[in-house]
């Protein structure tokens, strides 16, 4: 059945969205990823407007993180303080984004910005895993894993002024760099509809030196809020939040993450980082191509105020 | 205002004693385009009256009915995209105010052999005569390119559309035309107008205004994100929020 989106302006067949969200949702959960970065282009691939991927693609991590960030709640692996601190730099950020954006589609440039946005994001994100993964397959195979970095105890964060107390992470460090952290993902939120949990994490581990185990649910609790007050924004300011696409995308996610967990449980942790990075890469490569290959129409119309 | 000049022209039209008059109407003057509408037809019908003093066998080819549906006028931006540092760049934008969102013509034969284009071109007919009210831009030869870009783009959403063999004559002087109307097509007034020519003169018209109005879920909820974008925010992250709710309840259970 061919179902009106009435935000994104398309007919479209609703098997198809509740695949792609599916698709999305399984990769999400056997990667444990939040899967944003895979969806937004996807619905782009597919013809609905880049904004409208990007707003839209808030509300189904709304929902995906909502039930990472219960299931971590409930055993207390969450530091509120923590995502209190990077919360309020998120929804600066979000702000700023959501205002950046309205600026880019008035002068024509939102679709540039996303896709390229995209196609520098995946490049570098991809390109680091597939080293990173490739280096672990060798030192797995030869039979010598790769050493465990030494634990810094201090670094420059230790310097910078404004200190606060994190007691669920046992930390005590300055709030600059949670807020810049939360700011940045704030942006990519709004800009690029990802969560941002393929920065947060490695982040907290490695700059903020948060104990992995409050990492997961810390940055799940973040990235709900975030995502939300996103939605809020784009829907308030840019009218592009298509509610009736995001809800076939989360029931579609919803079922597809259950089976991609039960996948992801039985493969090695190297191996799937290899297969993201590499799917990582192809998706950053097709909109490169997208960007470059001449247009079938180099003239495009947008009706004012339909 | 456009619409008001035509039907001004229309009624300035030389009524020339003794020429054939046309009656024409519609299926539907109200159009509703809901949700899992894949499009649908209006018919326009009519007939030329015949003045008693034509004789009977005069041949059709001669007369010839255009009819023509257009849509809302609308302000649209045009943006043409460079190959900038080898990336396609959205540059050169220019607006067309007063363009109509939809366009419909058909006729009994190509147009460019009904009229010649000075007699198209005063009553808009065919897509080459489709203009816009004003563009913001002083040049005649890109204000042109980029109406033609709005032409190419409304044709394959199939807003935009000719059939030159689209009035079908039902004996000599009934005809009819089947206006197809799409799921996209804009709400709002449109105009059915139905021209008689002869000799590449029109020799009668008529206007006759229809509503075309979209309904339904979709309708509802793009009203409802306009008119209250921050009730409708928040209504999309309470769904979600309560969708990821239950799947997290759905999910403990299977476990």
């Amino acid at each position: 059945m061919e179902i009106y989106l009435p935000i994104a302006e398309m007919s479209v067949h609703w098997l198809i969205i509740l695949a792609m969200g599916g698709a999305v949702g399984f990769l999400s959960g056997m990667f444990g990823v939040g899967g944003g970065f895979l969806l937004t282009p996807l619905l782009i691939f597919y013809g609905v407007p880049s904004e409208v991927a990007v707003a839209t693609t808030a509300s189904h991590i709304t929902a995906s993180s909502m039930a990472g960030a219960l299931a971590h709640w409930k055993r207390r692996a969450v530091d509120f303080t923590m995502a209190g601190v990077l919360l309020c730099g998120g929804l600066v950020g979000t702000s700023f984004g959501v205002w950046l954006l309205k600026l880019l589609r008035e002068a024509g440039q939102s679709e540039l910005v996303v896709s390229g946005g995209y196609v520098i994001l995946l490049g570098t994100v991809g390109g680091l895993m597939l080293k990173e993964s490739l280096e672990a397959v060798r030192a797995t195979r030869s039979g010598n894993p790769l050493p465990s970095r030494p634990a810094q105890h201090h670094n420059w964060i230790h310097g910078l002024p404004l200190k606060m107390r994190f007691r669920q992470s046992r930390l005590y460090i300055s709030v600059i760099p949670p807020l810049a952290l939360g700011f940045a993902v704030g942006i990519l939120s709004a800009i690029m509809g990802v969560g941002g949990g393929f920065i947060l994490v490695p982040a907290m581990i490695y700059l903020l030196r948060m104990p992995t185990g409050v990492v997961m649910g810390t940055s799940f609790v973040q990235i709900l809020c975030v995502t939300a007050a996103t939605t809020v924004l784009q829907a308030a300011s840019n009218y592009n939040v298509d509610i009736l696409l995001a809800a076939v995308l989360i029931l579609g996610g919803v079922v597809g993450a259950q089976f991609g967990v039960r996948i992801g449980a039985q493969l090695r942790g190297e191996q799937l980082r290899l297969l993201l990075a590499i799917l990582v890469l192809a998706v950053g490569a097709r909109l490169l191509i997208d960007l470059v290959v001449t247009p079938a129409d180099i003239f495009s119309v947008t009706v004012e105020g339909q | 205002m456009r619409a008001t000049l035509l039907a001004l022209a229309l009624l300035l039209l030389p009524g020339a004693a003794g020429a054939e008059d046309l009656v024409a109407g519609l299926s539907q003057d109200q159009i509703q385009i809901t949700s899992n509408y894949t499009g649908s037809d209006l018919v326009v019908f009519g007939a030329i009256e015949q003045p008693p003093d034509i004789e009977e066998d005069t041949p059709p080819g001669q007369r010839d009915v255009v009819v023509v549906v257009r849509g809302p006028a609308a302000t649209m931006d045009v943006r043409r995209k460079d190959r900038i540092a080898g990336i396609w760049i959205n540059n050169r934008e220019v607006t067309l105010e007063g363009m109509p969102a939809y366009y419909y013509v058909a006729s009994t034969r190509p147009l460019d052999k009904i009229a010649p284009p000075y007699m198209l071109a005063r009553y808009q007919i065919g897509f080459d005569h489709v203009k816009p009210q004003s563009t913001s831009t002083r040049k005649a030869a890109r204000a042109e390119e980029f109406r033609q870009a709005v032409v190419r783009e409304r044709a394959r959403a199939g807003l935009f559309s000719e059939a030159p063999d689209g009035v079908e004559f039902l004996g000599y002087s009934l005809f009819r035309v089947h206006v197809p109307v799409p799921a996209g097509a804009p709400r709002g007034q449109y105009t059915a107008e139905v021209y008689l020519f002869r000799d590449g003169v029109v020799m009668s018209a008529q206007s006759t205004p229809l509503f075309v109005d979209q309904t339904g879920l979709e309708r509802n909820l793009f009203n409802f994100a306009h008119n209250e974008p921050v009730g409708y925010g928040l209504a999309a992250v309470l769904m979600a929020v309560l969708l990821g709710y239950l799947s997290s309840l759905l999910f403990r259970q299977q476990t």
